[in-house]
């Protein structure tokens, strides 16, 4: 019992780093339509910025944080205006390969910089692990759960209150509609996919004290991005939170009851399942198959 | 319509077959191909041999995507899976059984179908990126499966292949002779590629790429064409992956069952040209070389070197040529090409098979709705729509906008299946039938034009019309003569080699009514094909049905165009709110009290003392 409590502590951490990675790329396929295969590459290349300004600097990647968010704004900027933009009357596969594209240089490219070494912030202060009991989490864990509660209900309240976030709404739902009133669409798409990208940087500093950045961390977790993006039902935030918290605890608990290096085996099955039968997401909350 | 008589010419006598390489195409094509075994031989060169034999290998796999990714238009990111289940297939086989590879690529090949067909199924309902994620989550299980399973691959760890030496074997000392079967696979993976461009199955698939609705009002089962493609794809795909294996003799699931590979075998068909047969190829000898050299010259310095040009490549050629290379020039390289000695050929016209004979007595019923409800959640469409349509008659179906004609086509075609009642058209054997599908619809005799039109953009009207055409005429050469005979009825013979997204609406509403023709359809439905019709074309249309009618057709058309739908007209039915408020002869329906309120309101009735 002991052990399954723990492996459920174990998971919900876990699904708060994939919620984090999630939302940013709910939104971006929430706004704009298109599928970003290039988003764990946004990932990969903040994790190196964090570490590269830990190693010149001795900057804490929580305090790297802000710098980080901003470059990745700003990368998030340039992709949108400079390659999904011209593509948006495209078809879908020339959209896919462009993404995909973007991934393979962006991967190869820290494959030339960086070699397939692993590098480690080291944050003995993040890494260091609290006891509740026979419990324990790292802190870097709890301020990951905490950042990706806040960041949701944030992201939420700035969608219901703001007069931007409500463009952005009225842009997803009808680009047509929200271009009659008003709203400069193509702008709203740049912001949206640098807000998309921005939450990307946000988990790579929170991430960065965990997990050595190499050049295909990026591949591996934004595998899972989609698994929970298609679980919450591609546009909700919230449905990607929860997408996140269930497949971090199918992460811990198959990793311990059915074997380490079957979990992904686990979770790709569900992603296939819930793609081939409920395409709006686990809780209805989207549309898969549009 | 003037009926034409069948000449019978033998499409494919082996003497024809030779005499095409007298054509410029023909013979251009090969010499370019036997470039691939004469440059690395004549040199000698061991490591031109290889780069080759790459070349050769990767083309083919490239190709052998095309036809699932290009023709059918399902972007498959997981293709590797195939090409890993044939390695690993093949080089078990030989390790357990001494079986000759010969014979496991086979097996590995029909293994590789069957995991094709098994993932395809399911997956093909998914849109875009969600089939893309789909096949790279099964490429992913696969991997992790053959890494877990590792008593049985050999795990991370890797498998080596046993190496006897020896044709049986196919592992050679001469590395001459890989250059060999790799180029034989690449002949054969392009001629299958050829004969499927150039067949029904080709049209079809793309077909059913450019609009799925279209495609089933065709006749089209959607779901068997792609399967098609997916195994000729997947056995293909394996081939190359049995023979790989042979040659790289060492198999792990990380290159076995690579994403990234994935990726680069579709990114060759993109940068060539998707959906064409020379554009993989082109692709690949275009960008392969290059990552071999650079990495045959700088060694391991140029790790990822490769990988971020290709990349980089694929980024720029969707910004700036997204038709990839033959896609883009080929029309032109193929005009000067016809200028060489022997060009300038047009295929022989053909005369058109004769009409399918209508039979049955005129006026017995041809199509039966009974009690037809459809409700779309709370909202009822359709309710107790009981109509019997006759042989040979033309019934005009009218009704204020919102009054569910439109969902009644759907309904007698397949489209929607009604929430309660039964839809029966006469089968072939004149008993009455109820298919259950859109394609069942068509291929029963139940043809359907689109109020929305539904052309497949990227064919030409010709092309679009044989697709419809297709369904009684497998044969290319005849539905081609077919279409080309609708097209002088309809009046689209002078925009036949137009694509179809460039004709404006009204040429659009006839090529919807010619596409429907050309299935040669025992009943025609036509929904609203006057709108968008100048006054002389609806004349025009007019006429066009009415001789459609003459040949014993029968016809259900919706039509908001009063004038020409009472004149054509045998019968009317007025639907408002769902149902049926007065049906019979045109002159009586337009004088009916609940008709002039369905359309004007009961205060016109009243005001004018009706």
């Amino acid at each position: 019992m002991e052990v399954f409590l723990q492996l459920l502590i174990n998971g919900i951490m876990l699904g708060s780093m994939y919620a984090i990675i999630s939302v940013g790329l709910t939104l971006i396929f929430g706004v704009v339509r298109v599928v970003n295969f290039a988003h764990g590459e946004l990932l990969m290349v903040g994790m190196y910025a964090v570490y590269l300004l830990f190693l010149k600097f001795g900057i804490h990647p929580y305090i790297a944080a802000l710098p980080v968010v901003v470059l990745l704004f700003l990368i998030g900027v340039l992709i949108q205006r400079f390659i999904i933009q011209p593509l948006l009357n495209a078809d879908e596969h020339i959209q896919i390969f462009a993404t995909v594209g973007l991934s393979t240089a962006l991967v190869n490219l820290a494959l030339m910089v960086f070699g397939a070494d692993l590098y480690s912030v080291n944050a003995p202060d993040v890494r260091r692990s609290l006891e509740f009991g026979s419990f324990r989490v790292l802190i870097g864990q709890i301020v990951m759960l905490g950042s990706a509660i806040a960041l949701v209900i944030g992201l939420h309240a700035f969608m219901q209150k703001t007069t931007l976030g409500r463009a952005i709404r009225a842009t997803a739902q009808n680009r047509n509609a929200a271009l009659l009133m008003g709203v400069k669409v193509d702008r709203i798409y740049v912001i949206s996919f640098g807000l998309g990208a921005a939450c990307v940087g946000l988990a790579s500093a929170l991430i960065s004290p965990l997990f050595p950045a190499t050049p295909t961390v990026g591949t591996y977790f934004v595998l899972t991005a989609f698994v929970v993006v298609v679980l919450g039902g591609m546009r909700s935030m919230y449905g990607a939170f929860f997408g996140a918290m269930i497949i971090g605890l199918v992460d811990s608990l198959s990793a311990y009851y059915i074997a380490p290096d079957l979990k992904e085996v686990v979770y790709f099955a569900i992603f296939i399942l819930i793609l081939i039968f409920k395409p709006t997401g686990l809780f209805g909350l989207g549309r898969g198959t549009e | 319509m003037t009926q034409h008589t069948v000449t019978a010419t033998p499409a494919t006598s082996p003497l024809r077959l030779i005499a095409q390489i007298t054509r410029p195409q023909v013979y251009v094509s090969l010499l370019a191909l036997s470039l691939i075994l004469l440059i690395p031989l004549g040199s000698g060169s061991p490591f031109l041999i290889h780069v080759f034999v790459t070349i050769c290998v990767f083309a083919a796999l490239s190709t052998a995507w095309n036809i699932v990714g290009g023709f059918a238009g399902q972007l498959s990111l997981g293709h590797m899976m195939f090409y890993g289940i044939g390695a690993y297939t093949t080089a078990l086989l030989i390790q357990h059984f001494s079986l000759t590879p010969w014979i496991g690529m086979w097996i590995g090949a029909i293994l590789a179908a069957l995991v094709g067909v098994v993932i395809g199924y399911p997956s093909f309902r998914l849109r875009g990126p969600f089939f893309s994620l789909s096949t790279i989550a099964f490429l992913e299980v696969i991997r992790l499966l053959a890494i877990h399973f590792n008593g049985f691959t050999g795990g991370s760890a890797g498998l080596i292949v046993p190496l006897k030496i020896g044709w049986a074997w196919m592992v050679f000392s001469d590395k001459a002779n890989y250059l060999y079967i790799a180029f034989g696979l690449l002949l054969v993976t392009i001629a299958v590629s050829l004969i499927i461009s150039k067949s029904r199955l080709g049209y079809y698939l793309i077909a059913v790429r450019e609009r799925e609705e279209a495609a089933l009002a065709a006749g089209i089962d959607n779901t068997k064409v792609k399967l098609q493609a997916v195994i000729i794809s997947a056995m293909l795909t394996a081939f190359v992956g049995s023979f790989h294996a042979m040659y790289l003799t060492f198999l792990e699931p990380a290159t076995m069952f690579s994403l990234g590979t994935s990726i680069e075998v579709a990114m060759f068909s993109l940068i060539g040209g998707l959906g064409t047969v020379a554009g993989p190829l082109l692709g690949t000898v275009l960008v392969v070389p290059l990552a071999e050299l650079a990495r045959g010259w700088l060694g391991a310095s140029a790790n990822g070197l490769h990988g971020f040009v290709y990349g980089t490549v694929l980024v720029l050629i969707t910004l700036t040529l997204p038709a990839g290379l033959v896609g883009t020039f080929g029309p032109m390289v193929g005009r000067l090409v016809d200028k060489l000695p022997g060009g300038g050929r047009r295929p022989e016209e053909r005369a058109a098979p004769a009409l399918r004979k209508l039979e049955g007595p005129k006026g017995e019923p041809i199509l039966v709705t009974k009690d037809l409800v459809m409700k779309f959640g709370g909202l009822t469409a359709t309710e107790d729509v009981s109509i019997t349509l006759r042989r040979a008659e033309i019934l005009g179906i009218i009704g204020p906008n919102g009054a569910g004609k439109t969902t009644l086509f759907n309904l007698i075609s397949g489209f929607l299946k009604p929430t309660s009642g039964t839809v029966a058209v006469v089968g072939p054997k004149g008993a009455m039938i109820s298919p259950t599908t859109p394609d069942g619809f068509a291929r029963a005799g139940v043809g359907r034009t689109f109020q929305i039109v539904q052309p497949f953009g990227r064919l030409t009207v010709l092309e679009n019309i044989m697709i419809g055409a297709f369904l009684r005429h497998p044969g290319v050469q005849d539905a081609r003569a077919v279409a080309l005979r609708v097209a002088q009825t309809v009046g689209l013979f002078d925009v036949k080699d137009v694509e179809a997204r460039n004709l404006p609406i009204g040429g659009l509403k006839r090529l919807e009514v010619a596409r429907t023709l050309a299935s040669e359809p025992e009943i025609l439905l036509l929904d609203e094909v006057m709108a968008g019709q100048n006054q002389k074309d609806t004349m025009g249309m007019v006429e066009l049905i009415r001789s459609i009618r003459d040949t014993g057709v029968t016809v259900i058309a919706i039509e908001h165009n009063m004038h020409a739908i009472m004149s054509l007209s045998d019968r009317i039915v007025v639907i408002d709110s769902g149902r049926v408020i007065a049906e019979g002869d045109p002159n009586e329906v337009v004088r009916n009290r609940k008709v002039i309120e369905a359309y004007l309101g009961e205060d016109y009735v009243d005001a004018q003392g009706l």
